[in-house]
């Protein structure tokens, strides 16, 4: 019998989270050796292992398939890989964690307010300022998702961000930015508004299958699917 | 250049670009990847070899040649015209087939000819196809982003709509959405109450004040993004613009329009007879695609196995006229694709306008069709 290697997140507000609904779902897990461990297993499954990572190398793991389950947010796993549902399954919505992935421009863009009003400014923001209307976010390929395929918008440039997003436009680094938001607050005290039609994606902590070979004669995956389906 | 791999009809290539009269050239494989992502978009991304130097500058595997071409020209200023060919390896990320293909092609700067020079791009594709494909039939699609440009102009549509839907030609998804904002408009709602009445007295001035204090205010640059006037005159013209509506007429019109494809020598008088039936002005622009027809016609080429297709274009905001695809009869993959890219040099750099139309084949993919005789 292999091992099944479930991926939880380390630390912070969404570990504290996971270890509750694993609890209420019966599948309490213990640390191997000392607290602080990055290891553990599920008491009364045998050939569980849990593993503590960071929430993006999960999302990372879960494309190589280097384990069979993995819980973080929905916008890491479609962010790291290409076709996120042939490669996953997102087993369960685990209601913690919600955040969107949001197209937001400066508030005082006051003639924008949609993603056409966006790709008009887009198709002709060379000929008036010199270069292509510039997306700061570390988000490339939702982005690039939701700009083209879905709006038609191709002329711009992605000016990638790892923090502090939504000073960018402020700060001159980016005209617009794509970024994710709970509660729109850090939005709001940087002048910012998110387009009526910019929510690329309502994201929040799933539990999520890598499509590895052999899960389907595997009586323990569907034991765990269930058990915290149950317990939402 | 290491000879080895290269197709076995290379030689012969070499030998048609000889005869056409052009000067072959080269030009590195790593590129500066910012020109491709600038001309093509963010999309390019997914689909080039990305790297970066140690000095951190945005290097890629060349993904084509047209733009290393040009910045080429733009560089040693040698003046125009100019014929360039090249034959080279090209490299790309793709579902299927080889990350690493040859591709080899004619481009031809500067030649204020517009008909003739069109003409003679197409001659060229066709001719060494033809040569490289002895017997087999060959089938040519050709579109004219200047008569579609033509056609919505003729509508009488505002001019903030001509560009968007010009802008989206080529992109039949895109251009559906927005003929169907153009049957239904939705008026603009929820502006604050102030900036709506500076509008409606068309007191720009006031609008321009307001939006710059603000700015100031939030901390934005007025300068370093969009700026004040540029924020009031569009919000007045997205007002105006919503209000457009296309009658059911003009609507069905258009469409039919887009739905044109017809042999090649029969475009003329179809689009002579949708002007008329429609009462519409298409003037130079169905001129031009006349005289290019006629080039053709004087060059030899074989009319009958060209195809007009109205919605035919590309997306991208440097090509201006012609497209054009060629396949072999039944098949659809591409063995040479090409159009006219009036407004590329200069987005490059170019000081002066330079007129450019060129094609590329697809040298994995013809290998293909010689093999299956």
């Amino acid at each position: 019998m292999s091992t099944i290697t479930i991926a939880l997140p380390s630390k912070g507000r969404i570990k504290e989270d996971t270890a509750t609904v694993f609890e209420r779902a019966g599948l309490a897990i213990s640390a191997v050796g000392n607290d602080r461990s990055y290891r553990g297993r599920i008491e009364g499954i045998e050939g569980v292992e849990i593993a503590y990572l960071s929430a993006s190398e999960i999302a990372r793991e879960l494309a190589s398939g280097a384990v069979d389950f993995g819980v973080t947010g929905e916008d890491l796993v479609r962010e790291g890989m290409a076709g996120a549902d042939g490669r996953v399954e997102f087993c369960a919505r685990l209601g913690f964690g919600q955040a969107d992935v949001v197209v937001a421009v400066p508030e005082i863009w006051l003639d924008v307010e949609t993603m056409a009003d966006l790709g008009d400014v887009a198709a002709d923001f060379r000929a008036r300022h010199g270069r292509r209307l510039q997306i700061a976010t570390k988000y490339w390929r939702l982005t690039q998702q939701f700009f083209s395929s879905q709006h038609g918008i191709q002329l711009y440039r992605i000016v990638e961000s790892l923090g502090a997003t939504e000073g960018a436009p402020a700060a001159g680094q980016a005209d617009i930015i794509v970024d994710i938001t709970s509660t729109g607050s850090t939005l709001r005290a940087n002048h910012l508004k998110i387009l009526s039609d910019g929510v690329i994606l309502k994201s929040e902590a799933c539990l999520v299958r890598a499509r590895n070979p052999g899960h389907e004669e595997d009586p323990r995956i569907a034991r765990i699917v269930e058990a915290v389906r149950a317990a939402l | 250049m290491p000879l080895i791999d290269m197709p076995d009809f290379s030689a012969d290539l070499l030998a048609e670009f000889a005869a056409r009269r052009t000067e072959r050239v080269n030009t590195p494989v790593i590129q500066p990847a910012e020109p491709f992502l600038d001309m093509a978009g963010e999309d390019l991304r997914r689909r080039i070899f990305l790297t970066e130097s140690e000095t951190g500058a945005n290097l890629c595997l060349r993904p084509e040649f047209t733009i290393p071409v040009c910045l080429r020209h733009i560089e040693t200023a040698t003046g125009t015209p100019k014929r360039y060919s090249y034959l080279g390896e090209v490299f790309r990320q793709r579902r299927e087939g080889s990350h690493e293909f040859y591709q080899a092609g004619i481009e031809d700067l500067g030649d204020k000819d517009i008909a003739s020079s069109d003409a003679r791009a197409i001659g060229d594709a066709t001719g060494i196809l033809k040569a490289l494909l002895p017997g087999k039939k060959l089938s040519l699609t050709l579109g004219d982003q200047a008569v579609f440009e033509a056609v919505v102009k003729a509508l009488g549509l505002p001019f903030g709509w001509q560009r968007r839907l010009i802008h989206a030609f080529g992109d039949m998804e895109h251009l559906e959405a927005l003929l169907e904002r153009l049957a239904r408009p939705q008026p603009v709602t929820g502006l604050d109450p102030e900036i709506a009445e500076l509008i409606a007295s068309d007191n720009e001035a006031d609008l321009v004040t307001r939006i710059d204090r603000t700015m100031q205010e939030t901390g934005y640059s007025t300068n370093a993004s969009r700026s004040p006037t540029e924020i009031a005159r569009r919000l007045k013209e997205k007002l105006e613009l919503a209000e457009t509506r296309l009658d059911g007429t003009a609507l069905l019109l258009l469409r039919e329009f887009l739905t044109l494809q017809l042999p090649l020598a029969d475009a003329p008088a179809a689009l002579a007879g949708f002007a008329d039936a429609a009462d519409l002005k298409l003037g130079p622009a169905v001129s031009r695609f006349d005289a290019r027809l006629a080039a053709l016609a004087n060059a030899g080429a074989d009319l009958s196995a060209m195809t007009y297709r109205a919605a035919f274009g590309r997306p991208l905001d440097y090509y201006t006229g012609l497209v054009f695809e060629v396949t072999e009869a039944g098949s659809p993959a591409v063995l040479a694709g090409g159009g006219r890219f009036d407004r590329l040099l200069t987005l490059l750099g170019a000081k002066e306008h330079i007129p450019a139309v060129g094609f590329s084949l697809w040298l994995d993919r013809i290998e293909t069709a010689r093999a299956t005789r």
